[in-house]
């Protein structure tokens, strides 16, 4: 999953949330394939970020899951308090989630 | 120096905002008009548009995701009624301070902006009122480890070292040079700047919950908030690992752990937009 501003979204991308406009309204449900009508629209509406699965686009500062896991080893390394421990857990299962191809 | 004697001297220069930016002017007449009943939004809003240079931060930080407003803040009378007042005269108070913090030290920046968005969910979640205030504390929940930068860098340079070569607890490191950690810098200088106790407290306790009296709730959000963005990676403090967890967190807020999982999903896309809001101030900065 990755949340990008408008500019970078390109057709054939599919919406891991809603789409949602500067008012609130839901212009887009999620999983859906975008289309160049649906970014045209979007713009009208004034939407800046768009939710979609995948990591479609290579930003810089972007981790790789590998980098992700790593990171998160070595920040709870040492650490033994059961609850911080299950935080971890359930970290590297939104991790796995975060970054599963569809 | 002994940390008693230390802590003394370090409450005075902060008494006396040593070495500390100097509050924006429009602060002092926004402080009279708010405690004078009879003015209107309209008019303080009024006020805040004649400086130009604050409107468009203001608006900028009302229009950022730690807020989450599904709608785009416009003008100055909007950011008020949607943030509130109080929010906006913090905005105003510490704007020269959060320029320092992107600037300087951009890991610290990253870190509080996460822990503003992670405690609004979290705010949310267990339904405290006014979200955004609390928002805002975990936006200056370290304000503390910026004035020690910016007032006390040789005492700051020497906390580092005592993390980095003697793998000192970051807390103590700082009482044992300065006598007061950061928590406490932060608060002590909001109630100078006569900010609401609600997050004075938040600040004051968000790493010894037993610290907060009335606010207990609020500190325990801080709190989370700040163990969770450690876990998640987002940003940079003096904290290389995830720092202590107090359990009784959950307790205080009534929050189940297992809405743990779907606060990251819903924090994730938020940090993308904060990445995305610190790279164009980057940016603006670098062009300048
Ligand atoms: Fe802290
Ligand atoms: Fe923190």
């Amino acid at each position: 999953m990755q949340r990008l501003p408008l500019a970078y979204i390109i057709p054939g991308m599919k919406t891991y949330e809603e789409v949602v406009d500067a008012n609130g309204r839901t212009l887009c449900g999620k999983g859906v394939e975008l289309t160049e009508e649906h970014l045209k629209r979007f713009q009208e509406f004034g939407v800046q970020f768009i939710t979609v699965e995948g990591l479609k686009v290579r930003l810089p500062w972007e981790k790789t899951l590998e980098e992700e896991l790593e990171g998160l080893e070595k920040r709870f390394e040492g650490i033994s308090d059961p609850v911080l421990l299950n935080i971890k857990e359930v970290l590297k299962e939104f991790l796995l989630e975060k970054y599963k191809e569809t | 120096m002994d940390p008693y004697e230390k802590r003394k001297e370090v409450r005075r220069k902060l008494r006396k905002l040593e070495g500390l930016p100097t509050l924006p002017p429009i602060v002092q007449r926004l402080n009279t008009m708010v405690e004078d009943e009879r003015v209107s939004i309209g008019q303080i809003a009024e006020l805040i548009e004649k400086d130009q240079v604050i409107t468009s931060k203001i608006l900028r930080l009302a229009n950022s995701a730690f807020y989450g407003f599904p709608r785009r803040v416009s003008t100055v009378q909007n950011a008020l009624m949607l943030l509130g007042i109080n929010v906006i005269k913090i905005l105003i108070t510490t704007s020269s301070i959060f320029e320092i913090l992107h600037k300087e030290d951009v890991g610290l920046w990253e870190h509080s902006v996460g822990v503003a968005a992670c405690a609004k969910i979290l705010a949310e979640k267990v339904e405290l009122k006014e979200p955004q205030e609390i928002a805002t504390a975990g936006l200056l929940h370290d304000l503390g480890r910026v004035i020690e930068k910016v007032a006390f860098l040789q005492e700051y340079n020497q906390i580092i070292e005592f993390i980095k070569k003697e793998k000192k607890d970051p807390l103590k490191a700082e009482e044992e040079v300065l006598g007061i950690n950061h928590a406490e810098i932060g608060a002590f200088l909001m109630r100078q700047w006569n900010l609401p106790e609600r997050l004075i407290e938040a600040v004051e306790a968000h790493h010894d919950l037993s610290k907060a009296k009335e606010f207990k709730k609020e500190a325990a959000v801080i709190h989370l908030a700040d163990v969770l963005i450690h876990a998640r990676g987002y940003g940079e403090s003096l904290y290389k690992k995830v720092p202590p967890l107090d359990e009784k967190a959950f307790k205080i807020l009534k929050l189940d752990f297992s809405f743990i999982k779907e606060l990251f999903f819903k924090l994730e896309p938020k940090l993308y937009e904060l990445k995305f809001f610190t790279e164009e101030l980057k940016k603006e900065t670098e062009g300048m």
